[in-house]
């Protein structure tokens, strides 16, 4: 008895676990097998653990029926055709095209007035002006051309300039390009995304 | 037979497409339109979305065309909207305001009689949990079930579809099936 005993518990214990083992190999053979996706070995062999196991069995009809459900999921009416519309004839490139080139010059204009106002050449060019006008004074010689004579030093004032003073309207000339370059500049990059978001073909 | 007609009519209509031809293409789209729509919106669980990377889809798949050689154009295509698909989703989980919520989901009923009041109402709970199971799966799995169950398509297209194995498909199929029964339990019970 003392014999008999261990050995068929061991025994017991290791068809326990090898039915075990068994059946968590097969769980991940159910679903191909529903879809008849074994090999001809594969399928007797799932069928014989089928027989002897009701976990299995009880697991293979439950996946049938998810399965029956989804293939019972209907298949949805289109809400629109989804056809593409051949492309419409392009006339915008020659717009952005013009855009593009308005743009750059107005930027180089504005680069112009600012490097100009920056190095003070409008203002230059008018203390030149004036400096001639106040410092010197122009006489008749009897040739009848005119000769220029220094002026005393008590009559040449200081200079000081005043940029408001100025013959150019500087500021306001840089506010309006500006503005011209931002409207021309801003327009230039919607068209050209909305020219790169169709590119190619037009939904219809 | 009508299954090689329609072969032969599909890659004429192929071949027709590389050209540039834009009617044959759009015939290739009345074709298979139904059922990418229905996969983007299985994956994606709602309509605005779906459209969306349906058009898409069909637009890069025209783009596309003349790299497509030979072998399942429906697998090719499913393969271009689940990859936009798969965008959509890494898109939407960074807004998860348009979550899987208003995905439509009413079951066919076996008899084409009119359902009665009970089992339509027990029709609209299990499409309910059926969205909500399926919603529930990772991204893989739940394209590979969708493709298998919902498209029907086999194995093989599912992999090409899918750029993976046919081991990878079954792995994926077999676990995502198994999820979805844990989900549906009470269900199954009531539709054997």
């Amino acid at each position: 008895m003392w014999n008999f005993f261990p050995r068929d518990f061991v025994c017991i214990y290791r068809e326990m676990f090898k039915r075990k083992r068994e059946c968590k190999k097969l769980k991940g053979m159910l679903s191909p097998y529903i879809d008849e996706q074994l090999s001809p070995s594969e399928v007797k062999r799932v069928e014989r653990h089928i027989e002897e196991c009701a976990v299995c069995r009880r697991e293979l009809e439950s996946l049938r029926a998810v399965v029956s459900l989804l293939h019972r999921v209907p298949m949805v009416a289109l809400p629109r055709s989804f056809t593409i519309a051949a492309r419409a004839p392009r006339r915008r490139p020659v717009a952005l095209g013009a855009l593009r080139v308005a743009t750059a010059v107005a930027v180089l204009l504005l680069a112009f007035v600012f490097t100009s106002d920056a190095l003070h050449l409008f203002e230059a060019g008018r203390v030149e002006d004036r400096s001639t006008l106040q410092g010197y004074t122009a006489t008749s010689t009897p040739a009848g051309g005119e000769t220029f004579e220094a002026p005393d030093a008590s009559d040449v004032q200081p200079e000081t300039i005043d940029a408001s003073e100025s013959t150019w309207p500087v500021r306001s000339v840089e506010l309006a390009l500006i503005g011209v370059v931002v409207v021309l500049g801003g327009t230039t990059v919607i068209l050209w995304q909305k020219r790169r978001r169709g590119e190619g073909l037009k939904r219809p | 037979m009508s299954d090689r007609i329609c072969k032969m009519e599909e890659n004429k209509l192929i071949e027709r497409s590389k050209q540039g031809d834009l009617d044959c293409f759009n015939q290739l789209v009345e074709m298979y339109q139904r059922q990418v729509y229905n996969l983007c919106l299985r994956m994606l669980g709602n309509t605005h979305d779906a459209e969306d990377v349906t058009q898409g889809a069909f637009i890069s798949a025209y783009k596309g065309i003349g790299r497509f050689k030979e072998g399942n154009f429906r697998a090719w295509l499913f393969r271009i909207a689940a990859n936009a698909c798969r965008d959509q989703l890494r898109l939407l989980r960074r807004r998860p305001a348009s979550s899987l919520d208003a995905l439509p989901l009413d079951l066919e009923l076996e008899d084409r009689r009119a359902p009665s009041p009970e089992e339509y109402a027990i029709n609209q709970e299990l499409g309910e949990h059926i969205r909500h199971a399926l919603a529930g799966l990772p991204a893989d799995q739940r394209m590979a079930v969708i493709l298998r169950d919902i498209m029907e398509l086999d194995y093989e297209e599912i992999a090409q579809a899918t750029a993976s194995s046919i081991g990878t498909v079954k792995s994926r199929i077999s676990r995502g099936r198994a999820r979805l029964r844990a989900h549906l339990k009470q269900y199954v019970e009531l539709f054997p």
